[in-house]
């Protein structure tokens, strides 16, 4: 080919206004990473005046983790679903773009910067990667096409018509489209005529044709390339800059998710609790009370609103939006952060730095999102970059509650029962004791001096709330059928401490958990078998921490395997259509999504329907996160109901569940939409213990 | 002990009458001096009392002791309790009762304190032993939850509180006679060490509860403030009083002023709703007189249905709109 | 400012009342099984006024209680909320004392702890409601009482209180010290908050015994008990509930409105 002959000259080689294209290519070069580095270096600072938190353990498998997680983009991937197809645009983009990074480095970098282009210009390798990237621009273009039509028409309720996000969208068409002019005026000026990489060729052949000057053609053809080259480095610069920051976060937060346990809340530290009085503070009042890991994940948010659209509290109504608390964190912690390093502050002397004006807990997330959300996970589900929200919410509550002596009222009605009475039910609201489920049964009460195996622990709304009571009793006649030997704890038993930790009032979940394990170790139990999921969660992923380590097991678990052992018959027919609802702290907390199922599988003629929203994506039924207890925002639809209407769609006769709170907030929902005749609400083990009796 | 004769009777004076639950333990008392064969007294301290020494004999009183100072022109706690503690050291009764008041509530325990003897508050019922001639009497503990017999065997005098409304009130006989003693001993300034500076009455808009004949009372369910406003429009579209027990009133959804029960107010309207109260027997001591019931709770099994005569089970929140509603369309001549 | 408060550890006045027993031939109540007692309610108030009052004058809160049995958490109670030392009295002489013997043992804790400016008591117990303690109390140290606060500030050196009535409240003033008992329209007790609550678990509550007081059995007597009780009894109440129905709560309160109409 006639065109190996040609000396290869790159714009950087030419010398402008007598100073050499090096010169300018490698201060400019100088300048945008120098601003990068040093925004980069800022927020690595404020990061790290964040409070400690470990997250370097187990690092080959955190790397794994990430790895897995970022190169074939399941992040984003996990997401997809039919109606939105926005996580397999991203993949595409993110494929697309490390394409193009990877081009930058190679085609600019070494073939510019350090003019090595005849190593690399006009050779196959070059070929055929353009023509890689010309195809990859063009598919860029649509999704951006699409994208921005999206954003800015269609404005679905996750995305917001930002500026940042069209700065973002106009950057990167710039990229796609100078690169494609480059090629072709390159190709132009230099008169090669290929076809490949063909959008560059083709655009190469129109000007070819256009009749201009050769000079034109070269000066212009230099000019585009420094102008891409401008556009690539600024696009640098704006990264740390705006919500793009997550491309480098999001990696990082990868590294640092969460391994095994999905929402970890630390106990409160021990300096915190060695302050003097009134000096201490708990939880977080201040965005420099979060842990680094709270501020990365700052960082990592692109706001891609899934979690908005995923949060029942938002879908209901109320002004929680997980999506804007990490925005709105995010703009704090940038726009106090310069002051607090300001006077080069010790990370530990932060408290002498003058506070903002704004506070977080009022002016940045307000007292009525933070007691809104319910723990349900949804939206750490759906977050594509490992965001930990929930932590946060709790964070905050808990400086509400235990530094402020600030919560709802019924939030303090149910803590004071917690700290009084043991149990999350204020007195003469719930009819029964503790220990009344018993009488009549022939249980192993466990008294002092007692040794069992293993304990089937009630929890309070399974041995307090009428309605509950019947799933204890099915539970107590499924176990002695299967001819499981357990004890139990009767009128002694008392809560396991989850609806305190939630509400923050992490003082008395540790009393409570120190005490329980206690009570276990005193009984030598090895293993607990428990009903309700918030029991299960609390006990099995959070009491280790305070020295209890049991093998803990929800009954869905226990059920399953009985039948798979032949153990349990279920002989009776059901004959019904039923729809089974995953309780956020089975489910999502801990991914036991197959076992219920198979439970229901097992019987004859339960003829099984799955909701939109099931498994992973189930919706809550509002109880969680203490929210039993605590009224939901005035005038806002109430999350049960809203749950009841995705069940009524599918048409089923019962809604199966296997959490004491679902089967609570159901009761209520169905009783208020006047569907009492149609639907019915009940425990799976109430289903299994009729599929069991033997008439 | 054998020196303490006859019933005292700590009378109140509410806008220059006999306050009625004065009237009532005039009644009871008279019941009980008579069982005795001993005297009924009572002490009647004011400002001026004015002619209502009268009106305590045609009441039942033989003898009625007149306090009159300036010191004691509206309660004084110092100064009421010097007066009849002297008083009772004095005339040494041996029975001296007082009613369940704001006054009584007080002035009860300090007395007893001074004289010794043994206090029984807060009764539902008096009566004397036949065989031993001892004051029996019966009151509420554990909120209602029971009811205790108490006596003193050996303390005098024997004293008791009863609450208001328990007894029918005496009949009046103005042909009756008395005897009419002013107390003389003068008040002794140095004893009076607690100042009253100000007394404030905050009224209560609409019917006053105690008097109104619809009441609905509103529980811990209601939730807020807020919510309490539809208790207040379905008693307006009744026109009735609103009621509460006592976590509304301690959150600030309400008065305290409206709340019903042990320690607050006894009343007996012909409806009493109950909305989303659990029914406390600390409360339904409040509002066992009624003469229908109503209880509307989300809960079957709260103790407000045992007490109740009519009950919806569900949650207030869907009942009170439509119950307001309803009662509108029917009842279209009430403001 | 230092404030000794006498608090009552009582039967949770919340259980169910059908689950209220009594033996009717010990003459006691039986608390239910399972069921922790609490801090009586009006205590309770006491305790937060006198929290309250520390907020604002700073000084020292002493709790004393007597009972029998883990009277100790009534007053780790207390200290959660806010006091700072407590002293449980606890002697088979002190049990079933009736109000005379209750604040004379109080009186002999409290002359012994000295050095204070005010005592709050609660308005009544919520187990026996007898409701005369504090005013005895107070006669036996020989201070002013004011009962049924439902406001409590310290200006000057004296003592400004809110009594609360039946149709509003009176403004007294007392000196101090003075004794003061403590009515529920003071508003609400704290929920214990920081980490006062790990605090109080772990403090060593000192038990006082009759003869570390002072007490003398000759004045604790129970012969000369000023009241006695005779009966214990159990109201009998059951009514028949009609319940309204309908297909909706909303169709059900229809159906209520029409039968109310018909009684009215």
């Amino acid at each position: 080919m006639e065109c190996l002959k040609e000396v290869i000259v790159s714009p950087v080689s030419a010398t402008y206004w007598g100073i050499p294209g090096y010169v300018i290519f490698w201060v400019l070069f100088a300048v945008a990473f120098g601003l990068f580095a040093q925004r980069f270096y800022l927020l690595y600072r404020l990061m790290r005046l964040g409070k400690q938190e470990n997250r370097f353990d187990r690092i080959s498998e955190r790397i794994k983790a990430m790895l897995v997680e970022v190169v074939p983009q399941w992040c984003t991937l996990k997401t997809v679903t039919r109606k939105d197809l926005a996580g397999l645009a991203h993949a595409l983009l993110f494929w697309s773009f490390s394409l193009f990074f990877i081009s930058y480095i190679i085609f600019i970098g070494l073939a510019g910067g350090f003019g090595l282009s005849p190593l690399i210009e006009r050779t196959p390798f070059e070929t055929v990667y353009f023509s890689i990237l010309d195809i990859a621009a063009l598919l860029v273009t649509l999704i951006l096409i699409v994208a921005a039509i999206r954003r800015y028409v269609i404005r679905p309720p996750r995305l917001e018509p930002t500026a940042e996000a069209g700065i973002i969208l106009v950057m990167v068409f710039s990229l796609m489209a100078l690169h494609v002019i480059g090629v072709g005026f390159d190709h132009a000026s230099r008169g090669v005529h290929t076809s490949w990489p063909p959008l560059g060729a083709a655009l190469a052949g129109f000007l070819n044709q256009t009749g201009l000057s050769q000079t034109t053609l070269e000066a212009t053809s230099r000019g585009v390339w420094w102008l891409h080259y401008l556009v690539i480095l600024s696009f640098m610069v704006y990264i740390p800059h705006s919500k793009h920051l997550h491309i480098l976060a999001s990696l990082v937060n990868a590294f640092f998710k969460p391994l095994g346990q999905k929402v970890v809340l630390e106990p409160i530290p021990l300096e915190a609790l060695e302050a003097p009085e009134g000096e201490a503070t708990f939880g977080a009042s201040k965005i420099l009370d979060f842990t680094w890991k709270d501020l990365l994940d700052l960082y990592a948010c692109a706001e891609c609103g899934r979690c908005h659209i995923h949060c029942p509290a938002q879908l209901t109504g109320k002004t929680l939006s997980p999506r804007e608390v990490i925005h709105h964190l995010k703009e704090h912690l940038l726009e106090t952060g310069p002051k607090l390093l300001a006077p080069q502050a010790e990370p530990s002397s932060e408290s002498q730095v003058d506070m903002p004006a704004k506070t977080m807990i009022g002016d940045v997330v307000t007292e009525e999102e933070i007691w809104a959300c319910t723990t349900c996970g949804a939206c750490q589900e759906v977050c594509p970059v490992n965001i930990e929200h929930i932590r946060k919410i709790i964070d905050l509550r808990r400086n509400l509650v235990l530094s402020q002596s600030k919560m709802p009222e019924s939030a303090q009605v149910m803590l004071r029962n917690m700290q009084q009475r043991g149990h999350p039910w204020a007195g003469v609201q719930s009819m029964r004791l503790r220990g009344d489920w018993t009488s009549g049964l022939e249980l192993k009460i466990l008294a002092e001096g007692d040794n069992a195996h293993t304990l089937f622990w009630v929890g309070c709304t399974g041995a307090l709330v009428e309605r509950n009571v019947n799933a204890t009793l099915s539970m107590t006649r499924v176990l002695k059928a299967a001819g499981v030997e357990f004890g139990v704890l009767g009128e002694s038993e008392t809560c396991c401490g989850d609806p305190a930790r939630r509400a923050g009032y992490e003082f008395q979940f540790q009393m409570m958990a120190e005490q329980n394990i206690e009570i276990f170790k005193g009984f030598n139990i090895k293993e607990i078998l428990t009903a309700c999921p918030h029991c299960y969660n609390t006990i099995k992923h959070e009491y280790p921490k305070y020295g209890g380590d049991f093998k803990v097991v929800h009954y869905t678990e226990l059920i399953a395997d009985l039948i798979r052992q032949g153990k349990l018959k279920l002989p009776n027919e059901l004959n019904s259509r039923l729809t089974y609802h995953d309780p956020c702290y089975l489910g999502r907390y801990n991914s036991v999504y197959h076992e219920p199922r198979r439970i229901l599988q097992a019987i004859p003629n339960a003829k099984l329907e799955e909701m939109e929203r099931s498994r992973d994506t189930g919706f809550c039924c509002g109880g969680g996160g203490g929210l039993m207890w605590i009224e939901e925002q005035p005038g806002t639809t109430k999350i049960s109901q809203m749950r009841i209407e995705d069940v009524l769609k599918t048409g089923v006769e019962t809604v199966v569940t296997a959490c004491p709170y679902c089967l609570q907030m159901f009761e209520d929902a169905i009783e208020h939409k006047g569907v009492k005749e149609s639907l019915k609400a009940r425990d799976l083990v109430e289903i299994v213990d009729e599929a069991m009796k033997s008439s | 002990m054998a020196n303490h004769k006859g019933v005292l009777v700590c009378g109140e004076i509410a806008d220059g009458k006999l306050a009625p639950i004065t009237i009532e333990l005039l009644g009871v008392g008279r019941k009980l001096a008579d069982e005795l064969t001993e005297e009924l007294c009572i002490l009647l301290m004011g400002g001026k009392t004015g002619g209502l020494d009268k009106e305590a004999i045609a009441y039942g009183a033989d003898q009625v002791y007149v306090a009159e100072d300036s010191l004691l022109d509206g309660y004084n706690s110092d100064a009421y309790t010097q007066v009849t503690a002297n008083l009772c050291q004095e005339v040494l009764p041996s029975i001296m009762l007082l009613g369940h008041t704001d006054v009584g509530c007080d002035l009860a325990p300090r007395l007893n304190a001074r004289l010794g003897g043994g206090l029984a508050m807060d009764c539902m019922g008096l009566s004397i032993d036949p065989a031993t001639k001892v004051l029996v009497s019966t009151r509420p503990i554990f909120g209602g939850n029971a009811y205790a017999t108490v006596l003193s065997k050996l303390a005098r005098p024997q004293m008791a509180t009863l609450r208001q409304k328990t007894v029918p009130p005496a009949e009046r006989n103005d042909a009756r006679q008395g005897q009419v003693i002013p107390v003389e001993n003068k008040i002794d300034p140095s004893g009076l060490k607690v100042k009253v500076i100000d007394r404030i009455k905050e009224e209560v808009e609409g019917v006053k509860l105690e008097d109104a004949e619809v009441v609905v009372a509103g529980g811990r369910g209601i939730g807020s403030a807020q919510n309490f406003e539809m208790i207040r429009e379905l008693a307006r579209v009744l026109g009735g009083s609103v009621g509460a027990t006592r976590p509304p009133c301690d959150e600030g959804w309400t008065p305290v002023m409206v709340q019903i029960g042990q320690s607050g107010k006894v009343v007996s309207p012909k409806l009493y709703i109950a909305v989303a109260l659990s029914g406390a027997m600390s409360h339904i001591v409040g509002c066992l007189g009624s003469k229908v019931i109503v209880a509307i709770n989300k809960d079957p099994e709260a103790n407000i249905f045992s007490v109740a005569h009519l009950g919806i089970v569900a949650d207030f929140k869907e009942v009170l709109p439509a119950l307001t509603s309803k009662f509108k369309e029917l009842l279209p001549t009430q403001k | 400012m230092h404030t000794i408060v006498c608090i009552k550890q009582v039967l949770d006045p919340e259980i169910p009342p059908a689950k209220f027993k009594i033996d009717p031939e010990g003459k006691k109540v039986i608390p239910p099984p399972g069921v922790p007692p609490v801090i009586s309610v009006f205590d309770e108030r006491a305790v937060e006024a006198a929290c309250r009052l520390k907020d604002k004058h700073k000084g020292k809160i002493t709790v004393i209680s007597m009972g029998p049995g883990k009277v100790a958490d009534v007053i780790k109670h207390a200290i959660a909320m806010g006091a700072d030392d407590g002293f449980v009295l606890q002697d088979p002489a002190f049990e079933n004392l009736d109000s005379f013997g209750t604040a004379y043992v109080l009186g002999k804790a409290i002359q012994k702890i000295g050095g204070y400016d005010l005592v709050l008591c609660g308005r009544y117990s919520a187990d026996w409601n007898n409701g005369q303690v504090g005013s005895i109390l107070a006669e036996i140290l020989g201070i002013s009482v004011v009962t049924s606060a439902c406001d409590i500030e310290a200006v000057d050196k004296k003592l400004r209180v809110k009594r609360i009535l039946k149709d509003g409240y009176e403004v007294l003033e007392a000196p101090m010290p003075s004794l003061i008992t403590v009515s529920g329209e003071i508003g609400l007790p704290r929920l214990p908050a920081g980490m006062r609550l790990m605090i109080a678990s772990k403090k060593q509550i000192p038990v006082w015994k009759a003869q570390d007081i002072g007490a003398e059995p000759s004045a604790l007597d129970k012969a000369n008990a000023h009241l006695e009780v005779t009966g214990l009894s159990v109201p009998a109440r059951k009514t028949e509930c009609e319940f309204v129905t309908g297909n909706t709560p909303g169709e059900a309160a229809d159906n209520l409105a029409l039968k109310l109409v018909k009684l009215m």
